[in-house]
């Protein structure tokens, strides 16, 4: 649940957060949000991959489709990685990594604030 | 563990978060670039769809109304000139910035700073032919002689500058990106600093080749291979004109001695062929309407983004449109609601070379008559990107920077050489074109023109009211017959230039009674004007067709004129390919491939269309032939050749010159040789082409491309463009040139004008706009012109008020 929840979260801090700011103050954005649900370390990794990966993906897939602009194919050439549609997997692979990391960063800080151990039976 | 865990993945986070926001040699932050919401996606919107309705611009009088028509050309609507030209600076900076300030960057001798070392021979020899110096002192005369200007470049400046203030990182032009940096402020001297980069493209000379030929040939054969004039010469002023001035007189001294060196130097870098342009105008005599026609499409290097932007600007008194230069304010070749004017390079061999004595080695004086002078030092500190700043120190003496020395491409340490040029001297072009847009008559434009130095234009010009004219403007110096176009010694005040031609010398012509105006680069007059005239690049086939068609055109129409700056006549193969064909005689007659080729040449009506065999095959058989003819000339010390007009008439005329003769082979060559051995090559050159390509219509073989301005973003350019014309021809697109800019203007009641150019309105290569005109313009096709009123809501794609 709090996987979820998280990769939820993320998505959102992602599209609000994201315009305004550079990436990197959005992985610190998602490295709190991850301390605060607290899932367990594959959940806070996939849940911040997830919702920034997924975001980046849907964003440049977005952005490609209602411009139907060349600049994908043409940046992909410019790259040498083939087509804009690498670049599309590129720019989620990119996300999920910071994203992951951030969440997996956000869950072992929380780790290091918790008493007792975590109770492995709940969430 | 719990903190070994955590201080291990919060190092790798953070290290994986300074991995992506770093360059890696040559790949930019990948972070950054690949981040939909600030990286290279947000650059696949194009402009309609980041459209605002209003924007607020600091220090405008009234707001001002930006109608963008549906190819995205500005109709800049502003109560005064200062609020016309704020606006235009913002708008141009909202779709061009990266370009306007590259191109400057080029200018200034600071491409260094962006791409690295691999610039900075490139910038070293910019700065030492001193483009920037140039812009500083144009800069002080504009700030000593007209001060309305200054105040109008400045707020041409203030705009470009509040946009660049509110420019986001998403909004942030792709190329910026890629290459990882951003843009700084805009000046005014950037903007005097572009026209001289427009000089640098435009001006060329070749003292130095021709100081070598003089030597290696002597005086007498220099000048039967390469003459003052050709045997058909059409000059851009009618040749009938006669001179109403009187001569300033100019001294030959005496007696000339050149420096005498044996010179291996390399040439300094000269406008590439294939740079040039036809302008022309037709008085209403001659055209069907009644009304005067104006053409004019300037050929320059064919890049993305367009060295041009079309705009209209409008105040409560006057209304010009046309095709702008990004950084420079106004329109360059346009009109307006009373008249229409256009350029075409007009060059007059404006650059020469003294070679210079300097008294020791520290350069610090040099030698000049009876005295020693006093030199400069300019120190150069060129930002290498990635290295240390780069110090160079270029001498400058009263002739100008000395180029060439034993710090910078030296193979001779004795050998020091200034160049002096026009573009050193104090001049004030803007204030040309802000007078020229609102000018109403012949008399206004030719006040314009008065403040024009360099690089010098043929301007034409029609208006309203019936009459028809052309100028060739510049500062041309008063030279003695000859000089200058060999390099002289600077020690002799004998070799000076004696001062300028007064503009009222200039040549100009109004309303010439053939009934037409025209200009295509070729020589600006007939033997009877009174000054000097030299210059090794004059056009000989543009004009002679141009005039031809002219003279015998009449009832014309806006289609006709069109149709002519779409021409794909070839001229030089029509005198050329049957003196080839003559001479090649029954050679290789038993090659059922030559017999091929030979048909197609023979069964070709020398039009250089797409579609088209016969040019191709002309193309590499006359390339292949003047080169074997000219191999042994052209071994050794640089020179030039002589050009092609030149060579075929000596095909023609004189095919058993001693010239033909080839040295190194025994017995005594003639014409016939160099043609046969020229078809070889092309039976060679053919049967390659056709194994690894086949198809060798002139569209495939000459692959037009229109280039990013960094030649190694390829997949921002256009490549295989099919489209006709080349070289010499009117349509004189070839593979890498042609025509940046064609328009055509009938002065009637209403105005009706017409223009296109191979890009489009946006720099964003992510945006439809950024070359959605290529196929109109590679097709002969024309985007409607026509001024706009404020009130017309016809095919607009968005307006925005700039308050």
């Amino acid at each position: 649940m709090r996987f979820i929840f998280l990769t939820i979260l993320t998505a959102i801090v992602v599209v609000f957060l994201n315009p305004i700011t550079p990436f990197w103050v959005v992985m610190i954005g998602i490295a709190v949000l991850s301390a605060l649900v607290y899932p367990n370390g594959i959940g806070g990794f996939l849940g911040g991959g997830l919702g920034m990966g997924l975001t980046w993906l849907g964003q440049s897939i977005y952005l490609g489709i209602t411009s139907a602009s060349s600049l994908p194919d043409r940046m992909g050439e410019l790259m040498g990685l083939g087509s804009g549609m690498t670049l599309v997997a590129v720019t989620g692979i990119i996300g999920f990594i910071l994203g992951a990391f951030s969440g997996l960063t956000g869950v072992l800080f929380r780790d290091l604030l918790q008493k007792s151990p975590k109770n492995v039976y709940k969430g | 563990m719990k903190y070994f865990s955590f201080f291990l993945v919060l190092a790798i986070t953070i290290a994986l978060a300074m991995l992506v926001s770093r360059p890696i040699g040559q790949i930019p932050p990948l972070a950054p670039l690949l981040d939909p919401n600030h990286g290279f996606w947000q650059n696949t919107l194009s402009e309609d769809q980041l459209a605002e309705e209003e924007i607020n611009i600091e220090n405008l009088s009234a707001p001002v109304e930006v109608v963008f028509d549906k190819n995205l050309i500005p109709h800049i609507f502003a109560q005064n000139e200062l609020d016309l030209y704020r606006a235009q600076g913002y708008v141009t900076a909202q779709h061009r910035l990266w370009q306007m300030e590259f191109q400057t960057m080029a200018a200034a001798g600071r491409v260094s700073e962006i791409v690295g070392p691999i610039a900075l021979e490139l910038d070293r020899m910019t700065r030492r032919k001193g483009l920037a110096f140039g812009a500083e002192v144009g800069l002080k005369y504009i700030e000593e002689n007209d001060p309305e200007t200054l105040r109008l470049v400045e707020a041409y400046t203030d705009g470009v500058n509040q946009y660049i203030s509110q420019l986001s990182d998403a909004k942030l032009p792709v190329e910026y990106k890629i290459l990882n940096y951003r843009p700084e402020p805009w000046s005014a001297y950037k903007s005097l600093l572009l026209l001289k980069y427009m000089s640098d493209m435009l001006v060329g000379d070749r003292d130095l080749e021709y100081s070598n030929l003089r030597k290696l040939l002597g005086d007498s054969k220099l000048n039967k291979l390469f003459p003052d004039f050709p045997t058909e010469n059409d000059p851009v002023i009618e040749a009938e004109k006669v001179w109403d001035f009187t001569p300033i007189p100019v001294n030959k001294p005496d007696s000339v001695t050149y420096p005498d060196d044996a010179l291996l130097l390399d040439p300094l870098s000269q406008p590439v062929e294939g740079t040039g342009s036809n302008n022309w105008a037709v008085a209403g005599k001659k055209t069907q309407n009644g009304n005067p026609i104006l053409a004019n499409d300037p050929h320059l290097s064919l890049n993305l983004p367009s060295l041009w932007y079309s705009m209209q600007l409008t105040t409560p008194t006057y209304s010009v449109k046309g095709a702008t230069l990004p950084g420079a304010l106004g329109v360059i070749s346009g009109f307006n609601q009373d008249i229409a004017w256009g350029v075409t390079n007009a060059t007059k061999d404006a650059r020469d070379w003294y070679k210079i004595t300097f008294q020791d080695e520290s350069r610090k004086a040099y030698k000049f008559g009876d005295e020693w002078r006093a030199t400069d030092f300019r120190i150069e500190a060129i930002k290498v990107k990635g290295q240390d700043t780069f110090i160079d120190t270029v001498v400058y003496t009263h002739h100008g920077p000395v180029v060439y020395d034993k710090s910078f491409r030296s193979e001779r340490q004795d050998v020091n050489f200034a160049l002096k040029w026009t573009v050193h001297m104090g001049s004030n072009e803007q204030r040309t074109f802000i007078q020229m847009n609102k000018a109403k008559d012949y008399a206004d434009y030719n006040e314009a023109l008065d403040f024009y130095t360099s690089p010098a234009q043929n301007f034409v010009f029609a208006s309203k009211s019936g009459d028809i004219g052309m100028r060739i403007q510049g500062k041309f110096p008063l030279k003695w017959e000859g000089q200058g176009k060999f390099f002289m010694d600077g020690a002799d005040p004998k070799m000076e230039w004696q001062g300028f031609i007064p503009n009222a010398h200039n040549p100009a012509t109004l309303n010439p009674e053939r009934g037409f105006v025209s200009s295509a680069n070729q020589h600006p007059v007939d033997r009877s004007y009174p000054y000097y005239v030299f210059d090794n690049s004059y056009e000989h086939y543009r004009n002679r067709r141009l005039n031809r068609k002219l003279r015998e055109m009449n009832q014309i129409t806006v289609e006709d004129m069109k149709m002519l700056q779409f021409d794909d006549y070839n001229l030089q193969a029509a005198e050329g390919l049957p003196v080839l064909i003559k001479l090649l005689g029954t050679h290789k007659t038993e090659s059922p491939d030559a017999e091929k080729y030979l048909n197609e040449l023979k069964s070709w009506d020398y039009f250089a269309d797409p579609n088209q065999k016969g040019q191709t095959l002309y193309a590499i058989w006359s390339a292949e032939t003047f080169e074997s003819i000219w191999r042994e000339f052209m071994n050794g010390a640089p020179v030039v050749r002589p050009n092609s007009y030149q060579t075929v008439e000596l095909l023609n005329k004189s095919p058993k010159d001693s010239i033909f003769d080839v040295k190194s082979q025994e017995g005594i060559q003639t014409a016939e040789y160099h043609v046969k051995a020229g078809f070889d090559s092309m039976l060679v050159a053919m049967k390659k082409w056709e194994a690894e390509e086949g198809d060798y219509t002139w569209a495939n073989f000459k692959k037009t491309t229109i280039q990013h301005l960094v030649p190694n973003f390829k997949s921002f350019s256009a490549s295989n463009v099919y489209t006709g014309g080349g070289s010499g021809m009117l349509n004189a697109t070839g593979s890498r040139h042609g025509a940046s800019w064609r328009m055509v203007v009938e002065l009637g009641p209403e105005i009706q004008a017409f223009g296109v150019y191979p890009g489009g309105q946006s720099g964003n290569p992510g945006s439809r706009f950024y070359a959605n005109f290529i196929p109109i313009w590679a097709n002969g096709e024309y985007l409607s012109f026509n001024l706009r009123s404020i009130e017309n809501q016809e095919d607009v794609l968005f307006k925005t008020i700039l308050k």
